[in-house]
């Protein structure tokens, strides 16, 4: 009798479509109307436990954020599970939007390395539990480096030192996200939880590279 | 007995997700209105308070719209009441303010006090929130209807009302120590788990909830 393990489902959202991501290059789904239509949402979604919708876009406009939060709207209707939404959450403002419009939970990248009071002044809002932090990294020269911006700016911090702030943060939840093995279907990259286990007492999820039910039951 | 029709209500007092409720009972093919301000509630046969962040802001709020008292008044004239997550701690007589450990007074329809998790930090190690999917086990009291025992329910909280012996009708649920997941007492029900977040498992009980009377 414990907790069970969460199989999250994560999409990318761009400009009217819905993406699946692979080594952080996007592979068009379709459209909302499709993907209620043939992902058979609302039947495939009682088959994982929660789901992640990043808008994907450099510079989210205001309408960028309403046409993603129409779509989502007619998305969860018949969607009883977590939803936890992100992209493009630079301030205070846009991420009450992002709860005003269904997140149970806000996903942060960038701002995790910039600017610690926005979250903390969200978290005071809406509760520590309603942050994920999510972290892109990709090994080079068999070293872990973090990205921001969708994986296009390095950062300098170490992993160990970013989680260690994180620890001191209001947050809920940390993604580790494997660049490298962002929708390979090659396998998790389990290895980094025996880097991070001792640096922060948050839930940890693991994210990139599972592609079979055995790469899940090592997990 | 006049049974009154069905009609819920759904208490918007700022927190927590009240779309996934409406998106529930909507579902679900219930009459329901989310009001944020208590008005007519004799028209109603059911509330559901809803809420996730902390008990001092919560309650505060419940008592600065006018909530605390028109809610203890409906139950008192016999209306079925739902409290979820912090909707259910806000039940319980006593809450504890994070920064202070200050106790703050609730609404006072169930004896206890809710507290964060792992008091002894010196035996407990486990990650806070406690938060996924995790097993109650409930006494197949009515609302249970048609849910196996020990069902999984989706949870996301730090805070927790400890299980003890009482005279209540309690689910317990173990995170490194045993805390009430479920209690119910005459009309009065909480979950501290989130019912519209847990697939079909939790509409049922959502809809238990709402076909009593």
């Amino acid at each position: 009798m414990s907790l069970l393990k969460r199989i999250i489902f994560c999409l990318h959202y761009k400009e009217g479509y819905f993406y699946l991501s692979r080594n952080f290059r996007l592979q068009k789904v379709g459209d909302v109307d499709w993907l209620i239509r043939n992902f058979g949402f609302g039947k495939a979604t009682n088959y994982v436990d929660e789901i992640i919708i990043i808008l994907v876009k450099k510079q989210p406009s205001d309408s960028d954020f309403g046409n993603f939060f129409k779509d989502i709207l007619k998305l969860r209707k018949n969607l009883f599970i977590p939803i936890t939404l992100g992209g493009g959450i630079r301030n205070y403002e846009i991420s009450e939007r992002f709860f005003k419009n269904g997140a149970d939970k806000i996903l942060i990248n960038t701002l995790a390395f910039k600017d610690k009071e926005i979250i903390e002044k969200i978290a005071s809002a809406y509760g520590s539990q309603a942050i994920c932090i999510m972290i892109d990294h990709k090994k080079i020269n068999n070293e872990i480096k973090l990205y921001s911006y969708c994986g296009t700016k390095l950062e300098k911090i170490t992993i160990e030192e970013h989680l260690k702030n994180l620890n001191a943060l209001s947050c809920g939840e940390i993604i580790l996200n494997s660049i490298d093995n962002d929708g390979n279907a090659a396998g998790i990259d389990l290895s980094i939880l025996d880097k991070v286990r001792g640096s922060i007492n948050k839930p940890i999820l693991v994210m990139g590279g599972a592609g079979k039910p055995e790469h899940l039951s090592s997990a | 007995m006049i049974t009154k029709k069905t009609k819920i209500c759904i208490v918007d007092y700022g927190f927590g997700n009240i779309a996934s409720i409406e998106n529930a009972l909507g579902y679900l093919k219930f009459d329901y209105s989310s009001q944020k301000i208590p008005k007519d509630l004799d028209n109603f046969s059911h509330i559901i308070l809803p809420g996730v962040g902390s008990f001092e802001a919560g309650m505060g709020k419940l008592n600065e719209l006018g909530w605390e008292t028109n809610i203890k008044n409906f139950v008192k004239k016999g209306g079925y009441l739902f409290g979820i997550c912090l909707g259910m701690q806000l039940l319980f007589k006593h809450g504890t303010d994070e920064k202070t450990d200050q106790i703050i007074e609730g609404l006072g329809f169930f004896e206890g006090k809710c507290k964060k998790f792992f008091q002894n930090k010196k035996t407990n190690k486990l990650p806070l929130p406690h938060v996924g999917f995790n097993e109650v086990i409930h006494k197949n009291t009515k609302i249970w209807n048609g849910i196996k025992n020990s069902s999984y329910f989706y949870f996301i909280h730090s805070y927790r009302i400890y299980f003890s012996e009482n005279s209540y009708d309690c689910a317990r649920t173990i995170y490194g120590e045993e805390f009430i997941s479920f209690i119910e007492k005459s009309k009065v029900f909480g979950s501290q788990f989130h019912p519209e977040k847990s697939h079909l498992t939790g509409l049922n009980l959502i809809q238990n909830f709402c076909n009593l009377q």
